[in-house]
């Protein structure tokens, strides 16, 4: 049997979490107001290295968590973030990413980590079900998502509070027969083999 | 609509909400052990848990954004359940849960009684914008409860849930503040002179 890379999409690959180069970058990307706001409802708040750090030491659930940073094919630059929650009884799990430095936004990066990260879920991890949150004032991610094949399921009205104004908190979803009918669509992941098992 | 009337904070027409003491460790860990109750609740592996665990949980549940409630009816003060609220302040939204413990309890208005409750909590004490909540596709019951109190459909997380070989959808509902309001106007809702007047 043969196994399609897990790791390498076509702009980008998952790889390791290495400090302190990792730390360094996001602690840079947390002084980014605007990434912040995309990529949770939290207050915006700075964070040093070395909290990064303890932060990935103190990391709980590590049976159920699949963090990853996502590097450049070319050039192997460290662009961002990106990670899977699991729900091991119900065979769903969490997707969460990041492209941190501004100038690789909005040019296929994150759309390509999507898939890699919804691959991993379905192939490695043996999901049924991958699901994500995104936000009503971030059009360029739903996007990416659904090139990436996710559907929108769920709108929490004006659930999202900036700048005085409401918006909308989004669930989108990517089921295995959906995922399954569009690798047969695309072509299977297996035409990228650089692995043999 | 019938009318509803909200008393005072913490007191409905059937139960009240109050304190969990730590002596009813013993009902949280009975409950533990009814696997449907465990199934209604939560994504979690049904596993029964003894009192001490549930004597710790109390110890440590002071997080400034939780709201938990025992849920007590007013006739005799039992404790049937509990609920609570998760807050996100910064965005004026809440997560909603309840739980009606006792089985003898469920199906006789008591829970809907305290999701009232809860809502005037959400809305008169904590400020909040709207209140957020989840029901499994398999609980009808809650799910008739969550609408008679206003909740809106609010979408459809598919196939997420699997249990006994089965994937189960899980509905998503909320409750804005505004519709809340225009509910308890059409209701005829009014406060007690008391909780007006300084």
């Amino acid at each position: 049997m043969t196994f399609g890379t897990l790791y390498t999409g076509s702009l980008v690959r998952l790889a390791a979490r290495i400090n302190p180069e990792f730390a360094e970058a996001l602690a840079r990307w947390t002084h980014d107001a605007e990434y912040m706001r995309l990529i949770g409802g939290d207050p915006a708040r700075m964070i040093s290295a070395a909290q990064v750090e303890a932060q990935i030491q103190k990391e709980k659930n590590k049976e159920s968590s699949f963090e990853f940073a996502l590097r450049t094919i070319d050039g192997d630059k460290l662009i961002g973030e990106g990670g899977l929650s699991v729900k091991w009884n119900h065979q769903h799990t969490w997707l969460g990413i990041g492209i941190g430095e501004p100038e690789y936004r909005n040019r296929g990066y994150g759309t390509d980590a999507v898939k890699l990260l919804t691959s991993y879920a379905f192939r490695e991890l043996g999901m049924h079900r991958v699901q994500l949150g995104v936000f009503g004032n971030n059009p360029r991610a739903m996007r990416a998502y659904e090139k990436a094949g996710f559907t929108r399921e769920v709108v929490h009205r004006g659930a999202i509070h900036r700048d005085g104004q409401r918006y909308d908190d989004i669930m989108m979803s990517i089921l295995r027969p959906e995922w399954d009918a569009m690798q047969e669509r695309e072509g299977s992941h297996s035409q990228q083999d650089t692995t043999r098992g | 609509m019938s009318s509803y009337h909200i008393g005072d904070l913490y007191t409905g027409k059937l139960v009240r909400l109050g304190a969990v003491k730590a002596e009813e460790k013993d009902a949280l860990s009975r409950w533990s052990h009814d696997a449907e109750y465990m199934r209604m609740m939560n994504f979690n592996v049904a596993y029964p848990q003894p009192p001490s665990f549930y004597e710790e949980k109390m110890k440590e549940d002071h997080s400034p954004n939780s709201f938990y409630f025992g849920v007590r009816t007013l006739a005799d003060d039992k404790l049937i359940g509990n609920t609570g609220l998760w807050c996100d302040f910064t965005h004026g939204d809440a997560w909603f849960w309840i739980g009606i413990g006792e089985a003898d309890s469920r199906g006789k208005g008591y829970g809907y009684d305290a999701t009232e409750l809860m809502l005037g909590y959400a809305f008169r004490e904590l400020n909040l914008y709207r209140v957020t909540l989840g029901v499994f596709g398999y609980n009808e019951r809650a799910r008739r409860t969550y609408e008679k109190a206003g909740f809106v459909h609010e979408g459809t997380q598919r196939e997420v849930l699997y249990r006994e070989g089965k994937r189960w959808d899980l509905q998503d509902m909320g409750l804005l503040r505004s519709e809340w309001e225009a509910r308890r106007e059409q209701a005829h809702v009014v406060e007690p002179e008391r909780m007006l007047s300084p």
